[in-house]
């Protein structure tokens, strides 16, 4: 057995009690990524040696009776929208792609000190904008399952670098479904926690209301592990909430479901989704009610008849605001001209990407005058209205199921072509942001055709004790997600 | 409500992006699709309807309004394009005046 073929709280056992070195685990990594990335490409900047002198020295500390922490030996992929003091961080942008940010985000800090190794920083559709990573300035990200297909996005180097085994964590961040979509195309787990629940301080932003880090992994035990270490109350952040965090561990080892009220939204069954994944549901139903879960249906109509547009006008908005700072001024690429406008204009023209040019566009337009008023604030509205509804349905169940995504992995450059097609990937994942929800996205096996199959739950908020227990009562008839190109789940 | 070309190049100077012809109209018929897609919402019964409500978020909280000290002044100015001593350096700001 190598350390390939554990999972990461297996790694952190093994390694807390010396039966394995960070450094193996590290050597292990390394040699997995050197063996699939020429045809995933899910890394934009590598960390070979920082991670080999990181392992180095907690070999040290362990040697000399220290504690590592909870993730000892762990090696973890970020998302390259989050910040390591002095490590290129490029949003998948040409804006900013000698960007050397002078502090760490808070999760990185976190992971860290919990003794993870930092292995890379993973690809992503520029800015967190996409769902297939095919949006990154410098390379797609293919699918581990069928290379000729998207990872989803925008977090797709993350979840296609779990998938493929290059470490059995990895962070990403979730702004309409960034997190869950790419999961469910990757054959995973990801979760996008509660709004508040995880520090963004050191997450670059893109639509400040919405945006939420989360893990990626193949156990369920891992998410938890991960959320334990992750999710800390941060002063940096003030969106960061103060109160008390159980442990999340604990709630796993439930026998049963008894007692469990899970809703389906009606409207949602009437939504068209590929067969696959109506069967996925269906399966994933059978388990839960067997293990003591019971049905209700709840009603969500402003959600899904309202979801997709409201966002696409409060993200674009929020966006256009936060990526005003990318001026060619103080740091990221900049553009000679003669007078400041100039600079602006040129800099942004050619740093930034088309799909982030419609962002921009849509936010600035929905924000200017004479528009406000007919687009932002009706958005805002009906954003008070689905949480409301959410609420409501929250009275009557503890979670819901609800697809992740209506088709499985598309391939490359079916909707690249069409991004009003493209954001219709995120219809089942973006209203859990707009009401700053938890939701999970786990892998329930794969089509006859052998691509990964993802169905989501969604938890009241702070209710991730309740969503990660219903995953660990699905994983435990499903097993573990296998990675892809062989090496089985642990 | 379509948006005219004009429009996009108006709206595009107050995002302060530079757009190439071939970009403009691409961005015109974004513009129009998805604000095609934006007119559901009209269908909405919203009165009444706070805006702003967010009951289910934690209230922001306050902290102490404390002096601390900062040591990334040089990473941060290291950064630069164009840096003259510890001022970032730009081009003139306003058209037409002479240096």
């Amino acid at each position: 057995m190598t350390s390939l073929d554990l999972s990461g709280a297996q790694i952190a056992r093994a390694v807390r009690n010396g039966e394995l070195s960070a450094a193996e685990t590290v050597d292990a990594s390394i040699s997995r990524i050197l063996q699939l990335e020429g045809k995933v490409k899910a890394l934009l900047t590598p960390l070979f040696e920082r991670a080999k002198s990181f392992a180095d020295q907690l070999d040290r500390k362990i040697a000399s009776g220290e504690e590592p922490g909870p993730l000892a030996g762990v090696p973890v992929v970020i998302k390259d929208n989050l910040c390591m003091k002095g490590i290129r961080t490029t949003c998948g942008s040409r804006i900013l792609e000698n960007w050397h940010p002078p502090y760490d985000a808070s999760v990185v800090r976190f992971l860290e000190e919990a003794g993870a190794v930092v292995i890379g920083k993973a690809n992503m559709d520029e800015f967190a904008m996409g769902s297939s990573t095919e949006n990154s300035a410098f390379f797609p990200t293919r699918n581990p399952w069928d290379l000729e297909r998207v990872p989803g996005g925008s977090s797709g180097g993350s979840a296609a670098a779990v998938a493929c085994g290059y470490a059995p964590l990895s962070l990403g961040s979730d702004t309409g479904g960034s997190i869950r979509q790419p999961a469910a195309f990757c054959g995973i787990y990801g979760l996008k926690p509660t709004y508040g629940l995880v520090s963004r301080y050191g997450l670059v932003a893109f639509a400040s209301s919405l945006d939420q880090v989360g893990p990626f992994a193949r156990s369920v035990e891992d998410l938890a592990l991960a959320l334990n270490v992750l999710s800390k109350p941060d002063p940096a952040d003030a969106t960061s909430s103060r109160r008390c965090r159980p442990d999340y561990q604990k709630c796993l080892g439930r026998e049963d479901l008894k007692g469990l009220r899970v809703g389906i939204v009606r409207e949602f069954e009437a939504y068209p989704v590929q067969p696959e994944i109506g069967d996925a549901l269906g399966h994933v139903e059978g388990i839960l009610r067997e293990a003591g879960a019971t049905f209700l249906p709840v009603s969500l109509p402003t959600t899904i008849e309202a979801g997709l547009p409201c966002y696409y006008i409060l993200a674009p908005a929020e966006a256009s605001s936060n990526l005003a700072r990318y001026d060619g001024v103080r740091w990221g690429m900049s553009v000679e001209a003669e007078h400041l406008v100039d600079l602006y204009k040129k800099t942004r023209g050619e740093g930034f990407g088309a799909e982030v040019k419609r962002r921009i566009l849509t936010g600035t337009y929905v924000l200017s005058s004479g528009y406000y008023d007919a687009y932002y604030l009706v958005a805002q509205k009906a954003r008070t209205q689905i949480s409301r509804e959410f609420a409501e349905a929250f009275r009557n169940v503890d979670m819901l199921l609800m697809p992740t995504t209506p088709t499985l992995p598309f391939r490359q450059g079916e909707n690249s072509e069409d991004p009003l097609q493209m954001y219709l990937s995120d219809v089942f994942t973006l209203p859990v942001n707009l009401a700053s929800l938890p939701g999970l996205s786990l892998n329930a096996g794969r089509s006859s055709g052998g691509l990964p199959v993802g169905v989501q739950f969604v938890g009241p908020r702070w209710g991730e004790e309740t969503i990660l227990s219903a995953a660990g009562a699905v994983e435990r008839v499903l097993g573990k997600p296998a990675a892809a190109f062989g090496g089985e789940g642990a | 409500m379509a948006v005219s070309k004009e429009e996009v190049r108006h709206i595009a100077l107050l995002a302060r992006l530079h757009v190439k012809d071939e970009e403009a109209v691409s961005l015109q018929r974004h513009l129009n699709g998805i604000l095609e897609h934006f007119e559901r919402l009209k269908g909405l019964n919203l009165e009444n309807v706070n805006p702003f409500e967010r009951e289910d978020l934690d209230v922001t909280p306050w902290r102490e309004d404390r002096v601390v000290s900062w040591d990334g002044r040089e990473d941060a100015l290291s950064q630069a394009p164009r840096r003259e001593g510890d001022f970032f350096r730009v081009p003139r700001i306003l058209e037409g005046e002479d240096d």
